[in-house]
């Protein structure tokens, strides 16, 4: 066990026009976490994302355009794969995620011995039947129906990587921080387990996703899982 | 094939031919790269010059007109191009992720070795500290 809680964690934060948010992320990060490193990935922004963290002493990966979440977060996970972390959490920048919650995902990673932990809004939380809920459903649904595995919480961005996971996903074309990705890991026979956490609403204005885009998000995630990880 | 329609073919396959010889010569585009088109003009000059080949596929495919044989063939070659160019295309995209990844990364390496951080010429510097 002793060797086990060696294993170093790295919050990864993928921030793209963040300068409202991310100062007040790192700063309740390094409160609950003091023991972790954190590293935030600029994708590119326009704002002063990149001043705000480099004022707050944090690392960061300085990405020269604008990936997406999907390169963003492989950056970091290749960041953590090429200096040894046996852990890399996924975190949000817009202070969505509870820094609360992370002790006891990593300690599910070490005592369950499990692949991936789910950070899950659902498991203590009463699932509703918003438009974004029936998202939720359907996409679980989905997962359900190809891997047979329940995920209370499959869009959760809320996530844990172990060693060989995040390995694996730091080097892979097919890697972007989705749920069809971890579909895709369970299909593989990597375990996934949910521990629960409170999540925050955006504090400033609505979501970027809007009704429409939201609709196009939900029916790409489930063509992913149903059709086009059958084959990977 | 009216006679007609068997020039326009020619035409244009002649002229995307030397369109594509010129940009090679030029050097705008790799040599491999033009093989399809120039084997795609071939294809369409001799369907025009022989249109019994078109007339015996309609034939023995059941298709109303040769031209249509024609329409075909050309929709197949160009599926087939426009797969390849898809999947040229994902990887490409995910080789430029893995520089611009790499690249961020090499950068943090460099400003942490670096005494003084917000430098900017430290191409330069690097060599003269080390001599130093």
């Amino acid at each position: 066990m002793g060797k086990e809680d060696d294993g170093r964690l790295l919050i990864i934060i993928p921030a793209y026009n963040e300068e409202a948010s991310i100062g007040g992320v790192l700063c309740e990060l390094r409160r609950e976490c003091p023991q972790a490193d954190v590293l935030v990935v600029n994708d590119g922004s326009a704002d002063g994302t990149l001043r705000v963290c480099r004022e707050a002493g944090c690392p960061v990966l300085d990405l020269p355009f604008n990936l997406g979440l999907s390169g963003a977060f492989q950056a970091g996970l290749r960041y953590a794969a090429q200096n040894g972390y046996s852990y890399a959490l996924q975190f949000d920048a817009d202070g969505q995620h509870p820094a609360d919650a992370i002790p006891a995902m990593l300690r599910a990673a070490r005592e369950r011995h499990v692949g991936v932990v789910v950070a899950s809004r659902y498991l203590e939380g009463q699932k509703g039947w918003s438009m974004r809920e029936i998202g939720s459903r359907m996409i679980g649904f989905c997962v359900w129906l190809t891997t047979g595995v329940r995920l209370h919480d499959p869009t959760s961005g809320m996530r844990l990587y172990t060693a060989p996971v995040l390995r694996r996903l730091a080097g892979n074309m097919n890697s972007s921080p989705e749920p069809h990705t971890l579909a895709c890991l369970l299909n593989d026979g990597v375990t996934v387990a949910e521990t629960p956490a409170v999540m925050r609403e955006r504090k400033a204005g609505k979501s970027y996703l809007n009704a429409l885009s939201s609709i196009r998000y939900m029916f790409q995630t489930c063509l992913s899982i149903l059709l086009v990880n059958r084959f990977q | 094939m009216t006679l007609f329609f068997r020039l326009i073919l020619i035409a244009v396959s002649v002229l995307n031919f030397f369109y594509m010889a010129r940009k090679l010569r030029k050097s705008h585009v790799e040599g491999r790269d033009t093989i399809f088109w120039m084997l795609f003009s071939v294809l369409l000059i001799v369907l025009s010059l022989f249109p019994g080949i078109a007339n015996t596929l309609a034939g023995a495919l059941g298709v109303y007109s040769p031209e249509n044989v024609v329409f075909l063939l050309i929709i197949f070659a160009l599926l087939i191009k426009l797969f390849f160019l898809s999947i040229k295309h994902s990887q490409l995209e995910f080789k430029v992720q893995v520089l611009a990844e790499e690249h961020a990364i090499l950068k943090k390496k460099l400003e942490d070795a670096l005494p003084a951080p917000g430098g900017k010429d430290d191409s330069k510097k690097d060599g003269e500290d080390h001599a130093a």
